[in-house]
């Protein structure tokens, strides 16, 4: 249900959209939409997406 | 094989590599005399562009093994390796794994039989038809004994493993024991023959196939193997595809015999991924039945393998793409990890960016051991988002789900023989065969002496 919370972002008190945001590690580039500031930019990362897609992409390009 | 011939050659090269000024000493380690298998200090030497493993036994005079053709920059690819401190003089002969062993186990190795269906120019088991096979339940205690559970990865070797008709038995007893993986390493003729047997394999809890590929002509096979197996192996690759068990294509690489068609390899696993997993390479090793007593032009060495891909899969891969082994000591192998769309090969590490996040040392094992299995081994179950070549992988749900489908690697073993015996390497060495409660490593287990 949290993720169905209104997202504001803390600086200019706008309400985060969906938006297509690059992640780059270890030279590869990937996307995937975030709540992103529609002023500012600022993009709020989950600690699901941190814990889930982004770890995962991680150990995925990590050297063994 | 004589005597005779053995001091001869030991005469060429040692004159061959003593003569050229431009010899320069690169470090020392310790080897062994190929005909006494008396310990012996030996020298790394740079002579021109090339570079040799050079000793001395007092009886049987000077060998001078290369070891890397100058095609790389060899400091550059042995930089990460801990050499090891001191002498070790314990080392080959007291192997199982001692104190003064640098890496722990990755891949465990179980013969469970010597006998073949083949009798192949090179086999570093020796294996024939005449043999005794130990029995089930001998099979059941040494797994039990050989486990940690819900690590060990297990490859099922031999001789030929499915020569035994309880092979699914001991895929049952080693799942039940604990083993994490179990690997069949076998030449593919009853997976090739029998459509059910990959099920059964399978559904015994079978993980992944490493088999035996040569090449993509039959003259390979009937010079290399005896006979003509393209057609067997192309049958075993789709037998395996039907019940899901990721292959991976093993070529022992033979100068003038296969190494030419390195690309063709790599073209035709490529052709089949994702049921083929990868290919690995395997420069022949002069251990157990060889044709002969191997001279320098015999010889493949990494860096040489890693030029002939880059050069014969016509700019698909790139030398950057392959990274020295950081499990094993980066002499003895490289690996490259990959998605397989259509045609093409994406790349995933990159030499010089991706090794700093390597974690090398002892856990590197352990490391190494499930990137094995999570490449090799196929998903139970994946969706997929489209054709081959038409997904956008920069999409992080759409490359989590191909790298899982469609990984794909490059990956080589050197093996060592009584040639290029190289203590420094063999203190890494985390391919282990089990036998009589012992881990061996793999070099030191086959190590066979030329006079034999």
């Amino acid at each position: 249900m949290a993720n169905k919370k209104r997202l504001l972002c803390f600086k200019c008190n706008k309400e985060l959209e969906l938006k297509k945001t690059d992640f780059s590690y270890l030279g590869h580039t990937f996307f995937t939409e975030v709540p992103a500031c529609p002023r500012c930019g600022q993009v709020y990362i989950s600690e699901e997406l941190v814990k889930g897609r982004i770890s995962e992409v991680e150990m995925q390009l990590e050297d063994k | 094989m004589d005597g005779a011939s053995i001091q001869y050659r030991n005469r060429e090269y040692s004159s061959k590599a003593n003569s050229v000024e431009s010899s320069k000493i690169l470090s020392s380690t310790w080897s062994i005399c190929p005909v006494c298998m008396k310990r012996l200090p030996a020298l790394r030497v740079q002579n021109g562009s090339q570079i040799f493993l050079e000793k001395t036994c007092k009886e049987h005079g000077s060998f001078s093994t290369v070891i890397w053709r100058g095609l790389y920059d060899f400091n550059d690819w042995i930089r990460s390796a801990d050499e090891g401190e001191g002498e070790i003089t314990a080392c080959p002969d007291a192997c199982g794994l001692c104190n003064d062993h640098l890496q722990k186990t990755c891949c465990t190795l179980l013969n469970i039989t010597n006998r073949c269906d083949l009798g192949c120019r090179f086999c570093f088991a020796s294996s024939g038809s005449a043999s005794t096979d130990p029995s089930l339940d001998e099979i059941r205690k040494t797994i039990f004994s050989l486990v940690e559970k819900d690590k060990t990865l297990l490859q099922l070797s031999g001789g030929e493993p499915t020569m035994r008709d309880d092979l699914p038995d001991i895929i049952r007893i080693a799942r039940e024991a604990g083993v994490k993986y179990v690997q069949l390493n076998t030449n593919g003729i009853r997976l090739g023959e029998d459509k059910n047997y990959a099920r059964e394999l399978a559904a015994a809890g079978l993980s992944f196939v490493f088999m035996q590929f040569d090449g993509t002509d039959d003259r390979i096979y009937t010079k290399l193997r005896g006979k003509a197996l393209l057609n067997i192996k192309q049958r075993a690759i789709d037998n395996c595809a039907l019940s899901n068990i990721g292959i991976t294509l093993a070529p022992t690489l033979v100068r003038d015999v296969n190494t030419h068609d390195i690309g063709g390899i790599i073209r035709f696993a490529l052709a089949r991924a994702p049921a083929v997993r990868g290919v690995h390479f395997q420069p022949a090793t002069f251990n157990g039945r060889v044709p002969g007593i191997p001279g320098n032009h015999d010889r493949i060495t990494l860096d040489e393998l890693v030029s002939e891909i880059c050069h014969q899969s016509n700019g698909l891969i790139r030398s950057d793409d392959l990274l020295p082994s950081a499990c094993d000591h980066p002499l003895c192998g490289f690996h490259g990890d990959f998605i397989a769309s259509g045609d093409k090969l994406i790349p995933l590490l990159k030499r010089g960016e991706t090794e700093k996040n390597c974690c090398c040392g002892t856990s590197a094992a352990e490391k190494n051991r499930e990137f094995i299995a999570r490449r090799w081994q196929r998903p139970a179950v994946y969706e997929t988002t489209g054709a081959a070549g038409n997904v956008d992988i920069r999409d992080m749900s759409v490359f989590l789900e191909r790298v899982k489908s469609h990984g794909f690697t490059l990956t080589s073993m050197a093996f060592q023989d009584a040639g290029n015996m190289d203590f420094s390497r063999l203190r890494h060495c985390s391919f282990h065969v089990y036998e009589d409660g012992k881990f061996i490593p793999f070099c030191s287990y086959y190590l066979t002496g030329w006079k034999q």
